[in-house]
């Protein structure tokens, strides 16, 4: 028989014990991320109550919930613009990209397609370029007038009689950003899904065929519930990815027209860097982060304990 | 079970029209890199039509310090690449292999990081990169880039990590290995597609960031290629072939590390590789 | 019970990072003390003929940079042979940002050269170091023209100095401009809307405003009578809104919907040079860096000399009035070699490095200099020195930048037809009245 101080005693040896024999393969890690991870963020919440000074070695003064207050006090309403646009980007993207994600897997991984691996590169090209190049393609390709590609195309194609001013109208400019998008991320998908497919056993097919399926059949019988787990793992980072929109803005629109097509990180980073208003940038991050956990979590805790693939 | 010429007609079809969609623009850029009229924003009926020519590529490489920032790129991005593939894989194989007290905490706790939107984390970062003397230096870079990445990466390598058999580390421990030996010879084997994927993912990262390469790299001559590119959006006017010929030779050593990593990347899924292995 | 561990474990962790941040915080400027200063130190007591080097950040184009880099330097570094000057030119793309970090990070350059617009922004952040006590500053307030000098003023200091000043003029296309049936440049408002309706059914257009923001707008704004503020800057209500800004900003709404005004206004396209260059544009308004940039660009084929006429923007009934621009050289609080800087800021601003930067298209601030450029030789100088005798500031002050964009927004919104002018600015008063506290 134990008693209850021992118990804890050994429970305490053991974590102990069980930390000790981790600790030399998380220990840089976890350090790495504290510090320049966890400090910055906790600074950040720190920032979100005071009046930030920028020289070092100054005072920055506490001013209790004055940020927040800050930022629902804004004539323009600029977050809650903000935070309209980044849920519009979610509820838009996060569909459009997975469906089409699966469908090209899908496709591709028809038995009789050759050279798949030239396909999949393909697709994933926009993936690997950078924001930044992509960014200025895109404007490039949507530039106003008839000398923008985009008009150019869809006025020989008799889609449009009138060259699109793009950037211009609050409209225009989301299906854009959302089109720039979608476009860059959409690989990342299929490449997940392609590899996904070619987990599933073979012999779940050769069943469903004995059972005299058609291939549409199948699908729905074999391929989409193998592709579960699989397909928790992409929402949650296709929503993340539509939640943290930030070159897609910064970099096309940056927030244009009258700051109408802006969404949180670009405006945070905007109002810091732009216009010195570091408080309430920091107290938007805050906000922001709650919101996205309280939205993310319940999927969250699902990922802790599921395997990923 | 022969499957009829038509349906194969429309599914080449289908990926075909879906390529083109992805490959055009870069197609269109490509073009426009052969564009020598500056500072005006080429017409499509000119561009569709330009002769190719290198006359761009040759300006570019030759200014800003282009060449040099290059092979600057280089240098920090491939470090920066191999750093954050061991730390994250050995951070990752801690959480996934080890029961500790917290566990559960710790990685809460990170995921949480990933929540809140970190565009105005760089000053306290760079306040900590001069407080250990790092200003001006490739390791002040490193630090932060092989240390912001972990969470994610670990996130991805985890369940990779997660999905492999116990059974598989029994080989090791009768052969009197330990915990170092399993990592080094069972995990990181079995899960090289999950590192090809996540080595793409930290080299085309580190590779186009610029904001503190700039902010953290004082000297002209030590600064990257995303920082050269930059120098060619003047602030009066912009001169198309250039920046694109510039972005182009930028994108090669990304689409060459992703060809080479790319074979290993999904070619089975790991599950059936693991059963075998 | 596994719950309240990862909660003390979080803690745990916790302390342990204030205890590593902490560490961070005192070793390391200990460090830097023990080792870095007083090596310094001895080192300048032991050689005195020891380099100084101070950083400058500048933002050059191109051929700007050459002329810097190959005159500028070698002529300061030899009559100032114990200082060193260390040239880095940085992106333009977020360079504020830039500063503010650097700022931020105590590791600010000892030079700047930056937009006039920044200086008073910057100053109220304490950022920049306060100039009228050192040794000759007032010689070189009286070197220069006052204008410029002022965009350096602060609640009653200097914090940098004008480095060299420009604005806009009218461009026009030599050839639209006879095909709109003029052999001149209009010289007033009601000329130049009378010659851009005459292209009207050509699909071509013939006012020039640039883009929707002060410095694209302000000179038709002004020019046409409208005001921003009171002459002290401190208020808005009553000039703004008055009856004859709100008249201005309607006139400038009409003009964009009877669509005289390039399209480039609303960011469309072609670009303002594209269009100028196709001849789609009758007019534009630009710095002398246009002329500059072509005439350097090897691969450029338009003649900006032979194929513009150039003349002071058209006279409403406010005047002609563009704006000014230009950038101050200024240097931070946190200097290590307040000293060698502000050495080359005087240098800088004398008369002979002043007009050498002419060659690089810049229009000095130092009066002797400007005075001495023969214009005969510059093609394209002449009207800009001439349009700077009525070219006014864009507010100086700290909260120009938040100003700036609520401005941007009423004209906007009115421009584009969502709000009239009137209420349009009505609203921008509100909003910069209370930014402004008062």
């Amino acid at each position: 028989m134990l008693s209850g101080k021992s118990i804890k005693k050994t429970r305490w040896q053991i974590g102990l014990k069980q930390w000790l024999s981790v600790l030399p393969f998380v220990a840089v890690g976890i350090v790495g991320v504290l510090v320049f991870v966890v400090y910055p963020m906790i600074q950040n919440i720190k920032l979100s109550f005071q009046e930030f000074n920028i020289m070092p070695g100054t005072k920055s003064p506490w001013i209790g919930w004055d940020n927040y207050r800050g930022v629902f006090d804004d004539p323009n309403d600029k977050f809650m613009i903000a935070l309209k646009n980044t849920f519009l980007n979610v509820l838009v993207t996060v569909p459009v990209n997975w469906f089409l994600a699966v469908f090209f897997a899908v496709v591709i991984n028809t038995r009789f397609v050759k050279m798949k691996v030239t396909f999949r590169t393909i697709y994933y090209l926009p993936i690997v370029s950078s924001w930044i190049v992509v960014a200025l393609l895109f404007k490039y390709l949507f530039a106003d007038g008839s000398g923008g590609f985009v008009n150019y195309a869809l006025i020989h194609l008799g889609l449009l009689s009138d060259p699109i001013a793009w950037k211009s109208h609050y409209w225009s400019a989301m299906v854009m950003i959302w089109l720039f998008h979608i476009w860059k991320t959409v690989g990342w998908g299929v490449v997940i899904y392609m590899a996904a497919l070619q987990g599933i056993p073979r012999d779940l097919y050769e069943a469903a065929d004995i059972d005299g399926a058609s291939p549409v059949n199948r699908f729905f019988r074999v391929t989409l519930p193998m592709l579960k787990p699989i397909t928790l793992f992409v929402l949650i980072n296709l929503i993340n990815g539509a939640f943290g929109f930030f070159p897609q803005v910064y970099f096309i629109t940056q927030g244009g027209p009258m700051n109408q097509t802006q969404v949180i990180p670009s405006l945070i980073y905007m109002e810091a860097f732009k216009h010195f208003h570091f408080g309430e940038a920091a107290a938007m991050g805050v906000m922001m982060g709650i919101l996205v956990f309280a939205v993310t979590f319940y999927q969250m805790t699902k990922i802790g304990k599921q395997r990923l693939f | 079970m022969k499957t009829p010429w038509f349906t194969k007609l429309a599914v080449y079809a289908i990926i075909v029209a879906g390529a083109l969609l992805f490959v055009f623009p870069f197609i269109y850029m490509i073009l426009t890199s052969f564009f020598t009229a500056t500072f005006s924003l080429p017409k499509p009926e000119e561009v569709l039509q330009v002769t190719p020519n290198f006359i761009n590529y040759q300006i570019v490489w030759g200014k800003n310090h282009f060449a040099q920032y290059f092979s600057n790129s280089l240098l920090i991005t491939s470090v920066a690449m191999v750093g954050a593939l061991l730390i994250s894989s050995l951070t990752a194989y801690g959480f996934a292999r080890f029961a500790f007290p917290g566990k559960e905490g710790v990685f809460r706790l990170f995921l949480l990081t990933m929540m809140i939107p970190s565009v105005i984390n760089i000053i306290p970062q760079f306040i900590i990169v001069k407080n250990l003397g790092l200003v001006n230096t490739y390791s002040g870079l490193w630090l932060i880039y092989i240390a912001t990445g972990v969470v994610g990466n670990m996130f991805f390598l985890r369940g990779f990590f997660e999905s492999i058999p116990r059974e598989l580390e029994e080989s090791v421990l009768i052969d009197g290995g330990g915990n170092w030996r399993i990592y080094w010879n069972i995990y990181l084997p079995l899960s090289l597609p999950a590192m090809g994927t996540l080595a793409i993912f930290v080299f085309q990262a580190t590779w186009e960031e610029y904001f503190l390469a700039l902010t953290i790299i004082k000297s002209e001559a030590l600064r990257t290629l995303p920082i050269a590119i930059l120098m060619f959006n003047d602030k009066y006017a912009t001169n198309y072939g250039q920046i694109f010929a510039a972005s182009l030779i930028a994108l090669l050593p990304v689409i060459l590390i992703y060809v080479i990593f790319q074979k290993r990347f999904v070619q089975s899924g790991f599950n059936e590789g693991a059963v075998k292995g | 019970m596994r719950k309240r561990i990862s909660v003390l474990l979080v803690l745990a962790l916790s302390a342990l990072l204030a205890a590593c941040s902490g560490g961070n915080d005192n070793a390391s400027p200990g460090d830097g003390a023990s080792s870095a200063a007083p090596a310094e130190s001895s080192e300048k007591a032991k050689d005195p003929a020891k380099k100084v080097t101070i950083e400058y950040w500048h933002t050059y184009s191109d051929s700007e940079e050459k002329v810097l880099v190959e005159k500028i330097k070698p002529m300061f570094e030899e009559a100032n042979p114990s200082i060193e000057l260390k040239l880095t030119r940085m992106p333009y793309e977020g360079l504020k940002d830039q500063v503010i970090a650097a700022v931020a990070g105590d590791a600010a350059p000892d030079l700047m050269r930056m937009d006039i617009i920044w200086v008073p922004e910057l100053a109220s952040k304490g950022a920049l170091k306060k100039l009228n006590d050192l040794p000759g500053f007032d010689d070189v307030k009286a070197s220069v023209f006052d204008s410029p000098m002022q965009t350096n003023f602060y609640k009653g200091d200097y914090y940098g100095v004008p480095l060299n000043t420009n604005t806009k003029i009218a461009i026009y296309n030599a050839d639209t401009l006879k095909e709109a049936g003029l052999d001149h440049a209009p010289a007033t408002i009601d000329e130049l809307v009378q010659a851009a309706r005459a292209l009207k059914g050509k699909d071509k257009q013939g006012i020039g405003i640039s883009g929707i923001h002060a410095w694209g707008l302000l000179p038709y704004f002004w020019s046409l009578g409208g005001t921003v503020t009171n002459e002290d800057y401190t208020k808005v209500d009553g000039y703004l809104n008055s009856p004859e800004s709100v008249k201005a900003l309607e006139t400038i709404v009409g003009w964009n919907k009877e669509g005289l005004v390039i399209p480039a206004l609303l960011g469309g396209e072609p670009g303002a040079w594209d269009g100028l260059k196709s001849g789609q544009y009758m007019m534009i308004d630009d710095g002398p860096w246009f002329f500059s940039i072509m005439l350097g660009d090897a691969a450029n084929e338009f003649d900006p000399i032979g194929k513009t006429v150039r003349a002071l923007l058209p006279a409403g009934p406010g005047g002609s009035h563009s704006v000014v621009g230009g950038e101050d050289l200024v240097t931070f609080a946190n200097s290590k070699h307040p000293e060698e800087a502000w050495t080359f800021m005087k240098w800088m601003l004398g008369e002979e490095p002043q007009q050498i930067m002419v060659d690089a298209g810049m229009i000095p601030t130092n009066k002797n200099a400007a005075n001495a450029i023969d214009t005969t030789k510059n093609p394209y100088i002449g009207p800009f020195i001439e349009q700077l005798n009525t070219a006014l500031p864009r507010t100086p002050i700290p909260e120009w930048g938040e100003m700036e964009t609520i401005f941007n927004l009423s004209f906007e919104k009115a421009i584009r037809g969502e709000q009239t002018a009137a209420d349009a600015l009505n609203e921008a008063v509100k909003q910069i009245s209370s930014l402004l506290g008062d």
